[in-house]
């Protein structure tokens, strides 16, 4: 069983404490080859990260004899915010993946932003289990800035997850975790998949097969490499992103992840007072729906799905 | 005056909401221009009240042919945030002042600012009246980020105490105020009060500075009286009281109060056993700028800044 251990302890106003705790579990008799900290619950609607967390703990308190490195879990970095249901740090309704790297001379998110740093510095690798949000139900994908493609491309194929997509950097991102933990030199991956305040069981094993792939082949592991799928690569095609044109309730009328072609209907946006139908939403490339609105209530704007393609 | 909508967003079930502006002058005018933006916030009741008292100042002052300048003021940008106690965008959570210069084409909010921004765009002055992002309140201040299209010498002309001038973060290159500068709007926020609330103090101090500044910048034909002489501060180099124990903070100060090194700032009390946990202190002579404002305080938590004449004045203010 691995160790439990808080790593960042603050003490709330009133006869309770902030805590972040995790599980180490380390090699049985040989000293630890490399560190990997699997994170999860910076958002605290964000719950996929946690079924991971124990689906992992659970295959590692089955094969001790198979850990060879230092293996840290932090199922629950907002703990206030995922016992709370609330994405951001609660009492200063702060999204805590702006905040980082963080300060301990700053407010409350930007401390445990600092915390977490310091709790995880020295890793070799960082994996960030994020789930999109409330409003939108993603397939397990990496997302991944520009400046960092070179690196982290070949340690995402290894996550048996279904596409990784390259981004161009934005600034505003320089204030995540992933940016601040790549920044000291710690492999850092961000997974999106699922949706918010649910569990897509599918997709948890299907990641703890990508951790422990990822673990065999760095060594942290002592076991066969698992035959993992190859995620699409976003070089080869472009991301449609399909946004509401008018305010209403969205109704989809495909699934999830399908294969679509262009001018096939995704949904509808429709009046709940006067029973039209508003707007129907048309794809506007042909591929792969891998981003679909969970949340039915739209605005104009609101993202309604993204579509992956062979670039027009 | 002319009331106009600037943006109107149709909602699944609410009423519209509309982003109105107030324009004041005539819009032929070869004048100076500025654009004033309140509460982008839905707590930032603070920042409305002032915005809306400009407002009706500006009624009356062009009712008597005094306005030589073009103003547009802006008291509420997130009015769906206000009118039911939240602070960001009600549906998504996001903040509008960190989806600058906004994308027409993207999400709501992106969409919202980028038709704000589009009004905005042009004007030779901005003003964008902001609130803490922390439980604090404080002496208004100006902030002012090194953009490296900033204008130091016109926020001085509010006369207000203190200009924090320092170099921007990677998150506040999606803010308004450092996208005004670079569509080359001389753009300045002015930090006050506490979130939630309006004290009145502070918003007549900040009242007052900007029709200072309306003067001085040949927009208002009226005269003031001087300002205070404006310190620039580093904020990095302000003394920190932090609270080394949680419970109910008691504060003996005001912001504003000038303390010696030794002073009692008040103390922390345990919120079950009233237990006095934690007396604080002052290490240092200066100017309290700003104060934890709520009740109950976590640990580590910054109760006071202190302005120190020798520490947090050294700032170099050549590019």
């Amino acid at each position: 069983m691995g160790m439990i251990e808080e790593v960042l302890t603050i003490e709330l106003p009133v006869g309770e404490s902030f805590r972040i705790q995790r599980c180490r579990y380390t090699p049985i008799k040989e000293k630890p080859t490399k560190r990997i900290s699997v994170v999860s619950g910076i958002h605290g609607d964000e719950l996929e990260g946690q079924y991971v967390c124990f689906l992992l703990g659970q295959w590692l308190r089955e094969h001790r004899e198979a850990i060879k490195g230092t293996i840290d879990i932090y199922p629950a970095i907002n703990s206030l915010g995922i016992d709370s249901i609330t994405r951001s740090v609660p009492f200063y309704n702060v999204d805590l993946n702006r905040t980082f790297p963080g300060s301990k001379n700053d407010f409350l998110p930007a401390q445990i932003a600092d915390g977490v740093v310091n709790a995880m510095q020295g890793s070799d690798f960082a994996i960030d289990i994020h789930s999109s949000n409330i409003f939108l139900r993603e397939i397990p994908q990496v997302r991944i800035a520009k400046s960092q493609e070179d690196v982290l491309v070949p340690l995402a194929n290894l996550l048996n997850i279904d596409f990784v997509w390259v981004h161009d950097a934005v600034t505003v991102l320089e204030s995540t975790f992933a940016h601040a933990m790549n920044t000291i030199g710690t492999k850092t991956l961000v997974v999106e998949m699922g949706v918010g305040m649910r569990l897509g069981m599918a997709y948890g094993h299907q990641l703890l097969d990508g951790l422990l792939n990822l673990m065999a082949h760095e060594g942290i592991l002592d076991i066969e490499p698992l035959k993992v799928r190859f995620p699409i690569q976003s070089h080869v095609g472009e991301v449609a992103y399909l946004n509401a044109a008018c305010p209403g309730l969205f109704v989809p009328v495909i699934e999830h992840c399908q294969v679509i072609e262009k001018g096939s209907v995704v949904g509808h946006i429709v009046s709940a007072l006067s029973g039209e139908v508003l707007d129907e939403v048309i794809a506007p490339i042909a591929g792969i729906l891998f981003t679909i609105r969970a949340y039915p209530i739209v605005y104009e704007g609101s993202l309604l799905g993204r579509i992956f393609g062979e670039k027009q | 005056m002319k009331r106009f909508d600037i943006v109107t967003l149709e909602s699944p079930n609410r009423a519209p909401l509309r982003i109105e502006g107030f324009l004041f002058g005539d819009e032929t005018t070869t004048g100076p221009s500025v654009a004033i933006v309140g509460a982008m916030s839905g707590d930032h009741i603070n920042q409305l009240y002032v915005a809306s008292g400009l407002v009706e100042y500006l009624r009356t002052k062009e009712e008597e042919g005094l306005i030589i300048g073009k103003i547009l003021v802006i008291p509420a940008i997130n009015a769906y945030a206000l009118n039911m106690g939240e602070k960001n965008w009600p549906l998504d959570k996001t903040d509008l002042n960190m989806m600058f210069p906004g994308y027409a084409q993207g999400e709501t909010t992106q969409r919202i600012a980028s038709r704000l921004f589009e009004e905005l765009k042009g004007y030779d002055y901005g003003i964008i009246l902001e609130g803490r992002r922390d439980q604090s309140m404080c002496l208004p201040y100006v902030k002012l980020m090194q953009s490296g299209y900033e204008d130091l010498e016109c926020t001085k002309d509010l006369g207000l105490g203190f200009i924090h001038y320092r170099p921007h973060d990677p998150i506040e290159t999606a803010m308004l105020q450092y996208n005004w500068q670079l569509w080359e709007t001389k753009a300045f926020s002015i930090v006050f009060g506490k979130n939630g609330a309006i004290d009145q103090g502070t918003s007549n101090e900040v009242h007052t500075a900007i029709i200072r500044f309306l003067s001085k910048r040949k927009m208002l034909d009226i005269p003031v009286f001087e300002g205070r002489k404006s310190n620039l501060v580093d904020p990095n180099r302000i003394t920190l009281v932090k609270a080394s124990r949680a419970g109910i903070l008691i504060s003996k100060v005001q912001c504003g109060t000038h303390i010696q090194k030794g002073k009692v700032l008040g103390k922390i009390i345990d919120a079950l056993s009233g237990e006095r946990l934690e007396k604080l202190i002052s290490p240092c002579e200066g100017i309290v700028t700003c104060q934890y404002a709520h009740p109950l305080i976590f640990q580590n938590s910054i109760v006071f800044r202190i302005a120190s004449v020798d520490l947090c004045c050294q700032i170099d203010t050549e590019k």
